[in-house]
């Protein structure tokens, strides 16, 4: 083995925060990643996936941490939404700079809502030197519903194996149809919940551009092609030129034979070494290939 | 009185775990040793685990949660591990946990975990006060259901889903590793689960306390644990039983708890204590 493993234990606001953090032995560390867990993951992630993240950065010279926000996993502390994690995420960003004190940045990593998490968090902390996306969290019930027309409901229409099953009675008609209509409602685009709402004027995906624009840091995005998350994602930047402006400036990859949570081996690890090899990129004396980020305000 | 939480590296013969200590200060009751269920169901009952250790803990119980070789944050690839690694680390961790508290630990498992704790028991001689959550009672019928997310995660029919089955079980009966759901299973793994079923040893005597939790309150105990529970009372073995309402938390989407199912094994871990 060549990293070292500790796990110890971070105050957030009078509540125990349990965070692991891998480094690499041999030579010190001058970039970190820190792991923005998302959803119902805890710090180990699905499968394994930032146990198999983090040992491998560390192995190419990489620290890594990894921790529960408040509620999730053993964590103490009452659970909170995606969106009211900066306490979390910034208690652990400090611990990480005092565990592994060569560190002259850190990278936010995130999956799915901890992707949004991360980016609502880049612009207020100048710590931050880049983000790595997957399959980002952009869900507004319009945007949902245009989603699943797409690639569920008109996929289907001409999938020979659902009309078979809908004739032998595997689907009840009435139920598929209702299904439809209310979905073609949602997505005619009536004011979704969080824009209706005094005040946030802004979406999700807006807020979430927003903050990349404001933070201006290199942003690595991956985007899985079995998974509505990513389709979703793809939707929301279509339609905002500050999104498409982004992501002209940030390495986007496209792993499609991926689902939302990279369970495949071979998969998972290829996300691994590509965010590996896009953080050395970032290395202070390290020649990257990357642009660097959106455009600073 | 105040619970701490210690998070812990064991330095076992095969290498590190993983552990989490939670205990109050002042005298303890007694010692208790968590053998967490498989795969995902561990990730997704986490939370609820953290929760009911912290609860035991407040009540004098000393609670050691650890980790298996290739499982949560501890040493190990899970496509490496075998049944027998999880039961050395078992025995590694039960001797730890005696020896810093000074007092056999019980046991309290949850659905997977039962069968371990079952093959552990049994090989070690031991007869143990044990906590048993939802258990899970064939590790044959569990290997199956666990196989078939391969099918589910390719969204196959009726018909693709036994030829994925096949294939799989064609596979470990040839001695090669399979990938499931972004986990790799051994032979080796695989076999001592499924020759892994709920048993006790002959001369068992308990005392067992078994919770499941049903959708509906009201609804009995499942008919296999209920059949379990009558064959151990006729051989004079004390069992404690319980249902309570709530989300399968152990496989639920989102993360869900059941504080009823906490509660109630408080009020029966009383009979367990020193």
């Amino acid at each position: 083995m060549n990293y070292r493993e500790s796990a110890f234990l971070i105050d957030c606001q009078g509540d125990e925060l349990v965070a692991i953090v891998c480094e690499p032995l041999q030579t010190p560390a001058t970039l970190g990643v820190l792991v923005v867990v998302g959803g119902p993951q805890y710090r180990v992630g699905s499968h394994r996936q930032f146990v198999r993240l983090a040992r491998r950065l560390a192995a190419a010279g990489i620290a890594c941490l990894r921790f529960d926000v408040r509620g999730m996993g053993d964590a103490g502390g009452a659970p909170r939404a995606f969106e009211a994690i900066d306490a979390d995420i910034g208690a652990a960003l400090d611990a990480f700079m005092v565990r592994v004190p060569t560190l002259s940045g850190v990278i936010l990593w995130g999956l799915c809502d901890g992707a949004s998490a991360a980016c609502l968090y880049a612009p207020q902390d100048r710590r931050v030197s880049g983000l790595v996306l997957l399959n980002p969290w952009v869900r507004t019930a319009a945007g949902a519903a245009r989603t699943y027309l797409k690639h569920y409901y008109l996929k289907r229409v001409f999938d020979s194996a659902f009309w078979t099953k809908l004739l032998r009675g595997g689907v009840s008609p009435g139920r598929a149809l209702a299904g439809v209509l209310a979905t073609l409602r949602a997505a005619r685009g009536k004011p979704c919940a969080e824009a209706s709402a005094p005040a946030a004027a802004q979406t999700l995906p807006q807020r979430m551009a927003d903050a990349l624009v404001r933070a201006g840091r290199p942003l690595l995005v991956v985007l899985s092609g079995r998974d509505y998350v990513a389709r979703e994602f793809e939707q929301a930047l279509s339609q905002d030129a500050r999104w498409q402006h982004l992501l002209a400036h940030a390495r986007l990859v496209h792993v499609d034979a991926a689902d939302h949570t990279f369970s495949n081996l071979a998969l998972c690890d290829d996300v691994s070494r590509l965010t590996a090899e896009w953080v050395s990129g970032l290395m202070p004396g390290r020649q990257g290939s990357h642009a660097t980020g959106g455009s600073r305000q | 009185m105040t619970v701490a939480r210690e998070v812990l590296r064991l330095d076992t013969p095969a290498g590190g775990r993983f552990a989490v200590l939670t205990r109050r200060s002042g005298r303890a009751c007694g010692a208790l040793l968590y053998v967490a269920p498989f795969a995902e169901e561990m990730n997704k009952s986490r939370r609820m685990a953290a929760l009911a250790a912290r609860r035991f803990a407040a009540e004098g119980w000393v609670v050691l949660q650890v980790d298996h070789f290739g499982c949560g944050d501890s040493d190990g690839e899970f496509g490496d591990a075998s049944w027998q690694h999880w039961l050395d680390d078992l025995s590694f961790a039960w001797h730890w946990l005696a020896e810093r508290s000074g007092r056999p630990p019980c046991l309290w498992s949850l659905r997977a975990g039962a069968l371990l704790a079952a093959d552990w028991l049994i090989a070690t001689g031991k007869h143990l006060p044990w906590l048993i959550w939802q258990p899970v009672v064939t590790g044959k019928q569990y290997l199956t259901q666990f196989l078939r997310l391969a099918a589910a995660g390719q969204m196959l029919d009726e018909q693709d889903a036994r030829g994925v089955l096949t294939r799989l079980r064609a596979e470990l009966a040839a001695g090669r590793a399979v990938e499931v759901a972004g986990y790799r299973l051994s032979p080796e793994l695989c076999a001592g689960l499924e020759a892994a079923s709920l048993r006790l040893a002959p001369g068992s005597s308990g005392p067992l306390a078994v919770l499941e939790v049903v959708a509906a309150a009201g609804a009995g105990l499942s008919p296999a644990i209920a059949r379990l529970q009558q064959a151990w009372r006729n051989d004079r073995v004390a069992v404690d039983s319980a249902v309570v309402a709530g989300s399968p938390f152990w496989m639920t989407q989102e993360i869900e708890t059941v504080p009823a199912l906490i509660e109630r094994s408080v009020r029966m871990l009383e009979r367990f204590g020193a």
